[in-house]
Order: C-alpha cells, then sequence, then structure tokens
C-alpha cells in the first residue's frame, strides 16, 4: 500500500516537473528531454493504476509498452528537425 | 523493508529527474535522463511489470540517451532570458494543480479493472503465454501493427530531414577485442529475448532494442564502416517488418475473414514468424533513427 502510494506519487511528481520545465525553457533539447520525463510520469501512472490483487493487468503494461516505442520515433524525429533548424539558423 | 526501498527509489526518482531537467551542462542533463530512466526502469520491476521494464531500460533510457547525445552539441542553447517571477509562479502553480488533481483521479477511481479476467479467459488460445505478448500481438495486435507504421513514418521523416551523422571514433587496435566481446552477446541476448518474450517477460521490441544498441556501439567505434550503414539493404529491412505485419494481417483476412485473426491452433507459428520479422526491422530502424541514412545530397 505504501509502495502503490509512493509511486503514485512519483509519476504525479514526474508530470508537474516536466510540465514547469517544458513550460519555462525555450531550448530545444530541454524541451525534447522535458516531453520524455513526461511520458516516463505518465506510464508510471498507468502502471501504478492496472496494479491489482493478480499482479499487473497487461493491457496497461501493453499500452505501456507501445507508448515507449512510440516515443523514441517521436524524439528521433523531434532532434532531427532541431539539428535542422540549428542548422539553418547559422547559414 | 520492501516499503523502505520503494521509498528510497521514489525519491531518488524525483530528485534524479530535477537534476536532468534543471542542471546546466547538458552532459549531465542527458547523464541525469539516463539515470531517470534507468532508477523507472527498476520501480517497474517492483510493480510487477518486467516486460515494460526491460523495454524501458533498453530504449527509454538506453537509445533515447544516446539519441540526446547525439544531439547535445548539436542543437545551441537558447538565449536564456530570466523569466519574470509572476509566470515561474503561475507555471508552478498550474503544474502543481495537475500534479494534485492526477493524484486525487487516481485515488478516488474505484471501479473494479475489466481486462484482467478477460485476459486469463482468452490466453490459452492466444498462442503466448506471456499476457503482454498476448495482448501486444493477438488481442490488440492492431495497435501493434499501427504502432510499427509510426516507426516506419519517424524513420521516413529523419530520412527526409537527413541530420549530419554523428562521427565515429574508431578504437584502433582495441576494435577486434571489442567487437569480439560484444557481438556475441549482442546477439544471444537479443534473440533469448525474442524466443523468451512467447513464455516470459522479453519479445520483439526489447530485443530489437538490444541488437540496434549493440549495433549502434559497433558503428561508434567504427566497426561497421559508413560503407554499410549506405546501403540501401538497411532501408529495405527497416520497412520490411511494416511490410510482412501488414501481408500476415491480410493473410489472416482470407484465411479466417477477421482482420489479424489468426487462424485457430496456428496463433503460437504466427505470433512468432511475426516477432522474428518485426525484431530484425526494429533493430534497423533505430540504427537509422541514430545514424541517420545516407550522405546528404
Amino acid at each position: 500500500m505504501i509502495s502503490e502510494y509512493a509511486f503514485l506519487a512519483t509519476g504525479a511528481g514526474l508530470v508537474g516537473l516536466a510540465l514547469l520545465r517544458l513550460a519555462t525553457s525555450a531550448d530545444l533539447l530541454m524541451r525534447v528531454l522535458g516531453l520524455n520525463v513526461l511520458a516516463v510520469g505518465i506510464a508510471m501512472l498507468l502502471l501504478v493504476s492496472g496494479m491489482g490483487a493478480s499482479g499487473t493487468d497487461a493491457v496497461p503494461q501493453a499500452f505501456v509498452l507501445t507508448g515507449i516505442v512510440v516515443l523514441v520515433g517521436v524524439t528521433a524525429v523531434l532532434l532531427a528537425l532541431a539539428e535542422r533548424i540549428a542548422e539553418d539558423r547559422d547559414e | 523493508m520492501l516499503p523502505v526501498f520503494d521509498v528510497v527509489l521514489a525519491a531518488a526518482i524525483l530528485v534524479s529527474a530535477a537534476l536532468a531537467l534543471w542542471v546546466r551542462d547538458r552532459i549531465a542533463a542527458v547523464s541525469g535522463f539516463l539515470v531517470t530512466g534507468l532508477l523507472v526502469s527498476l520501480s517497474w520491476l517492483r510493480l510487477g511489470a518486467p516486460d515494460v521494464a526491460l523495454a524501458e531500460a533498453a530504449i527509454g533510457a538506453g537509445l533515447t540517451g544516446a539519441l540526446l547525445l547525439r544531439s547535445a552539441h548539436r542543437i545551441p542553447c537558447a538565449p536564456s532570458k530570466a523569466l519574470p517571477p509572476s509566470l515561474w509562479c503561475a507555471a508552478g502553480a498550474l503544474a502543481i494543480a495537475i500534479s494534485g488533481a492526477i493524484v486525487w483521479t487516481v485515488t478516488s477511481f474505484g471501479a473494479a479493472p475489466v481486462y484482467p479476467s478477460l485476459v486469463a479467459d482468452n490466453l490459452p488460445e492466444s498462442g503466448a503465454q506471456n499476457p503482454v505478448t498476448a495482448v501486444l500481438l493477438n488481442f490488440r495486435a492492431w495497435d501493434t501493427l499501427l504502432e510499427i507504421a509510426v516507426l516506419f513514418v519517424a524513420l521516413t521523416v529523419v530520412i527526409m530531414v537527413a541530420p549530419a551523422r554523428p562521427r565515429t571514433a574508431p578504437l584502433g587496435p582495441l576494435v577486434q577485442p571489442f567487437a569480439r566481446v560484444l557481438l556475441p552477446l549482442t546477439v544471444l541476448i537479443g534473440g533469448h529475448l525474442l524466443w523468451q518474450g512467447g513464455h516470459a517477460p522479453g519479445g520483439a521490441f526489447q530485443a530489437g532494442a538490444v541488437l540496434a544498441g549493440g549495433a549502434i556501439a559497433l558503428g561508434l567505434s567504427g566497426v561497421i564502416g559508413s560503407k554499410l550503414t549506405r546501403q540501401n539493404g538497411l532501408a529495405l529491412l527497416a520497412i520490411a517488418g511494416l511490410a510482412i505485419f501488414a501481408l500476415a494481417a491480410l493473410a489472416a483476412e482470407v484465411l479466417t475473414g477477421a482482420l489479424l485473426g489468426y487462424p485457430a491452433g496456428e496463433a503460437k507459428t504466427w505470433i512468432i514468424a511475426i516477432e522474428s520479422a518485426l525484431t530484425l526491422s526494429i533493430a534497423a530502424t533505430l540504427f537509422l533513427l541514430f545514424f541517420g541514412p545516407a550522405e546528404r545530397h
């Protein structure tokens, strides 16, 4: 019970920290990093709410797995775009 | 004893995430993110989700950390203008309100979950004993097909944007011993995770990420020459996963009349065939997402 609340607070805390950073930073790399922390927080919340007496619910686990893979694709695209923006500014 | 461990772990995750988000040095920020990812994967083990913990350690911490490190010095720092305190307070209040609302929603939500019994009832026919693999490749295979399509779209965008290739640092005489250890280990762990996915934690995504991680390490140390990564074969391999999965979906439609409804009794064969193709394709996709496509024209 204590563990569940600790991880619930962690998930909510990660979401809050990431949102605060996203709202107050103009740095492109830090924004991508913040987006990743936000996603980890949300995944943590999904897993905590899927916990039950007979083990963790498999459906939210599959959601989180899908989310992790989609997120790495999104991160790669955002970083490629940010690098291209930086190059165009230099020219 | 374990609740104490969990509370310490939870606090450590929050502290390392705050460090990652606010430390000034970028390499330190990315390192903080890596540590956060590994601690989070440890906490997900404690939450009874080893499949997801493996994926977070390999993809969420490992590959995303490598991508961020690659870009750390290529994206210039934004000119840091100090925000007015009123904006800071407003953003802080909003973030705290959202976190509080989340905690309140999760704790006050009392409905009994409906999925566990459904998954348990249908598990014997699914062709996989691991419930997460059963959900990913049988019950909700449609989601996984679209997820592979998302990876394909991401690869397409990266190929069109064509970021500069990362600089490799040849290891010199150390290359041979390094590759001799790394290559067999990567293939062994990747293959083991893939095969194990049917009945224990593991699966195509974790296996693909391990293969990609090994390939990226070999690429950065100059073992995999740039000639190889410049060939179109790797891009074709990356696309093959989506193609094979889509073909399997259509074949299942013809055979059973349901999209991705595998013929009864043969589900295991179908799942292993699809997962094997996905593993290689995911590894190639992640490798290309890191190294970028061929030289810019």
